[in-house]
């Protein structure tokens, strides 16, 4: 059993919020569409205190590597569907389907057993700009545990690959765990189309109400491209400079 | 040729949608349609050639323009506007964050008139698509199907609508109203998800000259609203502990990321 450490996500949920999360706080949803596209854009005011918030020393080589969004592949060889998720730091190996949402409950729809990891029809494929989302069960009543029991016990440096249709297959990197109560799932920023390319993985967690059967928090967990370009140079993304100045302590 | 002045000011400003409360863009954006068959025409906007030889059934834009009110003239192509009479003309107010339809069209009759229509750009529920239909063509009142259900009845030259529906593809007919035997439309439409397609329908069905364009508004879509994926509560009574959040400090760090709670302790077995 790895110690039990403290996982201080700077770098992975700062590199994720700058660019990222920022976008949950945009204006609220408008008939107006010019307005609609600036929600879709980072802000880079709203979140000025996590610059000036005290931060543990770090060493930016200890940065994942984040795609750049300047620099698309030369070849703009469209991305195929995702078919099968493999995570061997939790042992999972589970297939992926498309689903898209539920009509009833206007939630996203997700597999309806626990060995099969749903991906985000709607939004970008793993690899494309924006947030691919999978969403899978922690646990299903009278089934048990689920693919994504697991889920929050990754730490940043893990390593997650995804196979698609066409037979190919892209490894991203963990660079953020997060707890969000569920009024509190930044969605507009969990389902983003814009934005560099970042890897969601979506389960329950926290307290569990046995009153209503429901969890009352989403486990997320974002990775990135674990072939980026490396580290990069500050001006090139807002995302890579938030990432230099506040890093993760890992220890293992 | 027929020269028609028609005033759109009054018109445009009552079909704007209510002013939300955000702040009003100071840019809209046009589509321009051409619906008159046989006229190929040059469409000048507040005097300046903006849009050459341009054909019936095409679509042209979206043009993003600073939100005012814009002169519009039509001419057919090549015409000197310094010593012609434009073919149409009229004017537009175009809102701030608005997306207008511009269309030179034929009314029922046949005669051809210049519409100002603000296409609703609002956001579409998660998994939905929206379309909007638009009888901008010398024929009477149409049925609107989707999949052989009625959608929209006794639709007339001039008038249009918009539905939200879930994102898939639809056998669309247009039907004379009332009449499903007289088909002036079948095609299947993928409507696709955060889009409004909207269809327009121009021409005139007794000169042969009938026909449906289409323009897409997409980037409309919203999020899903959560994401639902655990009934057991094993997590939380399993072996594994309780997931520690460091409530304090990094959810005040992280208080303007949405809330978000940073979970801060491995806990792999």
């Amino acid at each position: 059993m790895r110690r039990l450490t403290p996982l201080l996500i700077g770098a992975g949920l700062l590199l994720v919020t700058a660019g990222f999360l920022l976008l949950g706080d945009g204006p609220e949803p408008s008939d107006d569409l010019a307005s609609v596209e600036q929600s879709l854009r980072p802000d880079t005011t709203s979140r000025s205190t996590i610059s000036t918030d005290p931060a543990p020393p770090i060493s930016t080589s200890t940065l994942p590597p984040v795609a750049d969004p300047h620099q698309p592949p030369e070849e703009a060889k469209p991305i195929a569907v995702p078919v099968e998720l493999k995570i061997d730091a939790i042992g999972l190996t589970a297939p992926i389907g498309p689903y898209g949402v539920d009509e009833r409950t206007g939630r996203m729809a997700v597999p309806d057993n626990i060995t099969e990891v749903g991906w985000y029809r709607f939004g970008p494929k793993p690899g494309e700009p924006g947030s691919a989302v999978l969403a899978a069960h922690v646990d299903l009543a009278g089934l048990g545990p689920g693919v994504f029991f697991d889920l929050a016990t990754l730490v940043e440096g893990d390593l997650i690959s995804v196979a698609y249709a066409d037979g190919s297959k892209v490894d991203f990197r963990v660079v953020a765990r997060g707890l969000y109560h569920k009024d509190e799932l930044p969605l507009d920023a969990v389902f983003s189309r814009q934005g560099p390319p970042v890897l969601t993985l979506i389960t329950c967690g926290g307290d569990f109400d046995r009153s209503v059967s429901r969890y009352d928090s989403n486990v997320v967990v974002y990775a990135v491209p674990a072939a980026g370009p490396g580290p990069m140079s500050p001006e090139r993304s807002s995302v890579g400079t938030i990432g230099r100045q506040r890093n993760s302590a890992t220890h293992h | 040729m027929r020269k028609m002045i028609v005033l759109f000011g009054a018109m445009l400003l009552a079909l704007a949608p209510a002013t939300s409360a955000v702040a009003q863009t100071a840019e809209g954006q046009v589509v321009v349609v051409h619906g008159v068959p046989d006229l190929t025409v040059d469409v000048y906007v507040n005097g300046d050639l903006t849009l050459e030889d341009f054909e019936f059934g095409t679509v042209a834009g979206p043009l993003t323009l600073p939100a005012g009110t814009y002169e519009l003239e039509v001419y057919p192509a090549g015409a000197d506007p310094s010593a012609t009479d434009p073919a149409l003309s009229g004017s537009a107010d175009l809102p701030g964050g608005a997306y207008a339809t511009i269309a030179a069209y034929l009314q029922e009759g046949g005669d051809p008139t210049l519409g100002v229509f603000v296409e609703n750009n609002s956001n579409i529920d998660a998994g939905n698509a929206r379309i909007t239909a638009r009888h901008l063509a010398d024929f009477g009142a149409v049925d609107i199907l989707a999949n052989d259900g009625a959608v929209w009845e006794g639709v007339v030259n001039g008038v249009g609508a918009d539905i939200e529906v879930p994102a898939d593809t639809y056998n669309i007919k247009v039907t004379a109203a009332g009449d499903p035997g007289t088909v002036a439309f079948d095609a299947d439409l993928n409507l696709a998800e955060g889009t409004n397609t909207i269809a327009y329908a121009i021409g005139s069905v007794a000169g042969g000259t009938f026909q449906v364009v289409a323009n897409t508004i997409t980037g409309l879509q919203s999020a899903p609203d959560g994401v639902p994926t655990g009934t057991a509560g094993l997590a939380g009574t399993s072996s594994t502990p309780p997931l520690l959040l460091i409530a304090a400090g990094l959810a005040a760090l992280t208080a303007g990321a949405a809330g978000a709670t940073v979970v801060a302790r491995r806990e792999r077995a």
